[in-house]
């Protein structure tokens, strides 16, 4: 079986926006929607003060709380793990928004540009422009994993094949690939790395680890 | 729809360049960016781009851009004089342009005062040099050109390390060497922000190796934030920390054990017997630098090959011996006492305690103490490593600095006291330790290595520009008058932007005393720049600015200085235009690269907008002044990087003709392959469009300057700065004699060891010129920078906005929570902040990683005519900081802090 995950790295981060801005152009999201962001978050109290940069999106969880809630099944979790939407079948009532508890769901309530109804040319060719009133998020760049699995190459590693995040990543902090293959990368980092998961006291199991 | 392409260019928007990427595009239209993954081997952070180069495809389809040539229709210049745009054709723009131009050329090019007649700024360091084509050829064979009105320059920039860094060790820039280093000590060097991608990339491999990095800051940046420890330090502070560390090193360590005692004697003057005057002790006739040998107790030349111990501490007394003072002076001395400079550093250095130190800088001195025991401990003294087959001491020690440490007043200090501590044990040019990585002051400017010739007294030579009576510049040149006030900037073509360029504006409103006061420009050209914002004392600059009669800006959206332009010139942008440059090598900020060559910026897809190639634009111009012939010539000669005729090769223009970008460049393009390979590969622009970049192997051995210096038998001038106090005298002499006595306070830091002398006081007191009280500035207000925005115009690209407000300080002034709360703020209220010139509003940020004495406004923002970033509603500080030449160093430049107060708007 195969798994697809992804390890973040801490100690590389260091809250530039790259990923962010780079999932923002290649699937086109709209201004204020983030299927992934890094927050600045700091912890301690002056002078003894830390300043951590947290990487966020959706968690691709094995056990989605997304999914039970949504009424129309177009959350789905595939066998690969990825979780997605089919927004060929999402209302957007906003359920999942409210059960997830990553905030990595985003709900297009309007087609608006950055320049607000003035719509560029590139931003016409949007991927999201007939996705209005859906809820969306990452979807570990699905079409990429999969037409480049229909290539032979190797998610995780061809970049071709490795969502656009990870390779857009100036510190090397996004390392993605397969779960259940021990000999990846991923599974080497988060097996030799401190490494943890957020809110697994949820029962979310989620694919995405962070280590430091 | 059509199977995607993917076109290769660059981005170097901020100076850490190029980097390479692709453009993704559909249908022709470009719909993504991504790295350039051809490059993952070659370029050193695996052919990444950082988060600006994603805006890129906005930044070209931007609707509020400047969308075709405009003119000034209101004849009226001022902050409330709409300019009334008026649309015109490129035909009829140029033509304006040039008609003014070819006025100056039939009045003279220079002004009766002396200066040019043709004023040129550019912005963002070297970026444009990177876009703007041909631009430089026509203003090469123009004449006379003044580049020295700053934008910023000289205040945000590095300024004194910039001077320094390149006398001490070719260093324009200073970097850690990262994949060796084991310890870096950073007083605001704000790496994540101002590192680039190739910085980003190679310190997450050092820091996951294990390099620690310590950030001395009044606040927590995104660099403190990856940091291992962070050190709150009062700004302004930084020498003295730095003192307090050479006093440990000195005083409280036994510095014979732990400093690189074969370095100090034979690399750097430290062994140079000082005499009584303050100058070397001199053999008499053939006037070398002494030092005294402990072994044949004796002194001897400093490049006798009997030279056995060099002392490095004593007092020696020298039957005869001359010193060479300031306009050749010679003073004969017989049976006079000598010491080495290293002895005279161990006094200078011992009132610099860190008790001392930590008073000053509010700092605990045990952490002072403790800092400095680990950086000897870490320069490992002895160790050795191979670099391309040489063997060279390993000493993985670094100090950085920032921007606001390496300017103004009190960075000579913090300059001398960073390259003293490195040299003590040994860590300057060599594995791990602080590196140049780039000259501009010096020639060749491509080859830093090159750049090292054997001068006088055993070190590189110089060529500082002249202060003796017979070749000083007594009447400048240009409006900031570099060669005359700054013998360290020297005189090349970057040394105008480098001089005091923030005078200009300052000495047009209130000239100075017996000085040629400086005329405002016939025509002053601006590109890639917006001094009404990024210029300290933004209503002079307003003032200035309505007296200029005629302004043409390159025109990417209006803005605040164009907004007194009189014709905009909409040039193509990063992805609309075409441009062959250099990549690889050593450049800055980090870019230490395997590989030396050229990459392609080429357009994407057709032009949304009335825009123009600035290589057409600068040939139209040339052709319409008359200055073709010359400027193709210029071009033949290889003003572009490569000579377009060789024996090898011709592919030169026909002098007489009007060529179109893509026929300049596509025979740039081949010269470039045929001389990079050597006469094997001829590739022209076309292969180019398609793979992006030519590149050839460059040794890494190349990163260092140690072999040369080893070569050549030089030594570092530190840490007795002989010759800078000896130029400070000779400038002294020659402006008293010229009755200007304004320069006096500046020509104080001229000194051989700089004292501290309290720097910070400079800036609290400056309320009082202002005929306010002190105490009532009880902040400082500092700046750090954005990666999200800087440069390249991207505070008017919206989607950069869009990210970058997840970074702390995008949307709010930065103030210490507790220190908030009990003046009654609440996170997102309303603040005034008033320095004694100006006031400026915005909302605060309360946090924790600040000192409570300090504010930061991130970045340079403010706008109030620029589209989009005028939304933006985040104040800049350049308002509040006064242009005087009480804040104005030595060196000419000044720091990005002011005193300020601050109160809830109600």
């Amino acid at each position: 079986m195969t798994r697809w995950g992804m390890a973040i790295d801490l100690r590389r981060c260091i809250g530039c926006q790259t990923c962010t801005i780079a999932c923002k152009l290649d699937n086109g999201t709209p201004p204020n929607i983030y299927w992934r962001l890094v927050k600045d978050i700091e912890i301690g109290r002056y002078p003894n003060v830390k300043r951590i940069f947290l990487p966020l999106q959706c968690m691709h969880c094995a056990e989605p709380p997304c999914l039970a809630v949504c009424p129309t099944t177009a959350t789905q979790k595939r066998e690969d793990g990825i979780v997605y939407i089919d927004y060929s079948r999402c209302i957007g009532c906003g359920y999942c928004i409210l059960a997830c508890p990553y905030d990595a769901r985003w709900l297009v309530k309007e087609r608006r540009g950055f320049f607000n109804s003035e719509l560029t040319k590139p931003e016409q060719l949007s991927p999201l422009n007939d996705k209005i009133g859906v809820c969306t998020k990452c979807d570990f760049c699905m079409d990429r994993i999969d037409e480049g699995l229909a290539r032979g190459l190797n998610p995780g590693v061809d970049p071709e094949a490795t969502p656009v995040c990870v390779g857009s990543c100036i510190a090397k902090a996004l390392v993605f690939g397969d779960l259940d293959d021990p000999d990846s990368e991923v599974s080497r980092i988060v097996r030799e790395r401190p490494a943890f998961r957020l809110l697994t006291e949820m029962g979310t199991e989620p694919s995405i680890y962070y280590v430091w | 729809m059509n199977q995607p392409t993917k076109l290769p260019t660059y981005c170097y928007q901020c100076v850490c360049g190029p980097d390479l990427l692709k453009v993704v595009v559909k249908d022709g239209v470009p719909v993504a960016v991504e790295p350039n993954f051809d490059a993952v081997d070659k370029h050193p952070a695996a052919g990444r781009v950082c988060v600006k180069a994603y805006g890129l495809i906005q930044k070209m389809y931007n609707p509020r851009r400047v969308k075709q040539p405009m003119v000034r229709g209101n004849r009226r210049k001022g902050l409330d004089q709409d300019p009334e745009w008026v649309p015109v054709s490129w035909d009829e723009a140029l033509d304006i342009v040039a008609g003014k131009l070819l006025d100056i050329r039939r009045r003279g090019l220079v002004d009766d005062v002396g200066y040019p007649r043709l004023a040129v700024t550019l912005g963002g360091a070297g970026t444009p040099q990177a876009y703007f084509g041909t631009l430089n050829v026509f203003l090469a064979v123009w004449g006379p050109v003044d580049y020295s009105l700053g934008s910023g320059q000289g205040v945000k920039c590095y300024h004194t390390e910039h001077l320094f860094g390149e006398y001490w060790h070719r260093a324009f820039i200073i970097a850690h060497d990262a994949p060796y280093t084991r310890l870096v000590i950073s007083f605001g060097h704000n790496d994540n922000a101002a590192g680039g991608v190739t910085g980003a990339w190679r310190n997450a491999e050092a820091r996951v190796r294990g390099m620690k990095w310590i950030q001395i800051e009044p606040h927590l940046s995104v660099t403190g934030a990856t940091a291992d420890e962070w050190i709150p330090i009062r700004p302004k502070t930084d020498a003295a920390f730095l003192y307090g560390m050479l006093h440990s090193v000195l005083h409280e360590m036994s510095w014979r054990e732990v400093c690189d005692l074969g370095f100090l004697k034979w690399r750097t003057n430290s062994p140079y017997l000082i005499g009584p005057n303050g100058y070397y002790l001199r053999d008499p006739v053939t006037k070398k630098p002494l030092i005294w040998d402990s072994i044949a107790g004796e002194a001897k030349a400093y490049d006798d090959k009997s030279l056995r111990n060099p002392a490095l501490e004593g007092e020696y007394v020298i039957k005869h011996a001359v010193e060479i003072g300031p306009d050749n002076e010679v003073t004969e001395h017989r049976g006079v006492v000598g010491r080495p400079s290293f002895s005279l550093l161990l006094e200078h250095v011992k009132p610099y305690t860190p008790e001392w130190a930590g008073g000053v800088c509010d700092v605990n001195p045990k952490t002072i103490r403790r800092l400095a025991r680990e950086f000897v401990s870490n320069a490992m003294v002895g160790a050795e490593v191979t670099v391309d087959g040489v063997k060279m001491p390993l000493r993985p020690v670094a100090i950085l600095m920032g921007k606001t440490v390496t300017n103004g007043w009190g960075a000579y200090q913090a300059v001398w006291a960073r390259a003293v501590l490195q040299s003590l044990v040994g860590a300057v040019e060599v594995p791990g330790s602080i590196l140049g990585v780039t000259i501009r002051l010096n020639r060749p400017m491509l080859d830093r290595l090159e750049s090292v010739k054997v001068g006088e007294d055993g070190f590189m030579a110089q060529s500082l520009n002249p202060t003796d009576s017979e070749r000083w510049e007594a009447r400048p040149r240009v409006r900031n008058a570099y060669k005359t006030l700054s013998p360290l900037v020297l005189d090349s073509s970057w040394s105008q932007a480098l001089g005091p360029a923030h005078l200009p504006w300052l000495f047009m409103k209130h000239p100075p005393e017996n000085w040629p006061a400086p005329t405002p420009p016939d025509v002053w050209m601006i590109y890639r720049t917006n001094p009404m914002i990024s210029h300290w004392d933004t209503n002079l600059l307003a003032e200035c600015l309505k007296d200029f009669p005629f302004i043409a800006a390159f025109a990417y959206t209006h803005d605040e200085t164009n907004w007194f332009a009189d014709v905009l010139l909409p040039d193509n942008t990063d992805l609309e235009g075409i441009q062959l440059y250099r990549v690889g090598g050593t450049s800055y900020q980090e870019q230490f690269w395997e590989y030396v060559g050229v990459a392609i910026r080429q357009p994407v897809a057709e032009p949304p907008f009335n825009t123009m190639d600035l290589t057409d634009i600068a040939t139209e111009l040339a052709d319409r002044t008359g200055l073709l012939r010359e400027y193709n010539t210029a071009i033949n000669r290889g003003i572009l990087g490569f000579k377009l005729k060789t024996p090898t090769y011709d592919y030169s223009l026909d002098p007489e003709r009007k060529y179109k970008a893509e026929e300049i460049w596509d025979r740039v393009c081949r010269a470039a392959t045929m001389t990079l390979s050597n006469g094997r590969c001829e590739y022209g622009l076309e292969w180019f469009k398609r793979h992006g970049f030519f590149l050839i192997p460059y040794k890494r051995i190349n990163w260092y300057l140690h072999p040369v210096m080893v070569a050549k038998k030089l030594r570092y001038e530190l840490p007795y700065q002989e010759r800078i106090k000896k130029v400070g005298v000779e400038l002294r002499r020659r402006l008293h004699e010229h009755n200007i006595t304004w320069w006096d306070r500046q020509l104080e830091e001229y000194q051989a060891m700089p004292e501290w002398d309290d720097p910070p006081k400079i800036f609290e007191e400056l309320p009082r010129r202002f005929g306010k009280d002190p105490k009532e500035y009880r902040f400082w207000l500092v700046t750090s920078r954005s990666m999200q925005y800087s440069w390249g115009a991207n505070v008017a690209v919206p989607v950069l906005a869009d990210v970058a407000k997840h970074v702390m300080g995008h949307r709010a002034v930065m103030m210490n929570e507790e220190v908030g709360r009990r003046m009654g703020l609440k996170e997102g209220d309303e603040i005034w902040i008033e320095s004694p010139i100006g006031r400026v509003k915005g909302r605060v940020l309360l946090r924790q990683g600040i000192r409570p004495d300090t504010l930061v406004a991130l970045q340079q923002f403010g706008h109030w005519v620029t589209p989009v970033a005028k939304d933006i509603n985040t104040p800049n500080m350049n308002k509040l900081v006064p242009l005087t030449l009480e804040s104005t160093d030595g060196t000419g430049s000044g720091a990005d802090v002011v005193k300020v107060k601050v109160e809830k708007v109600r």
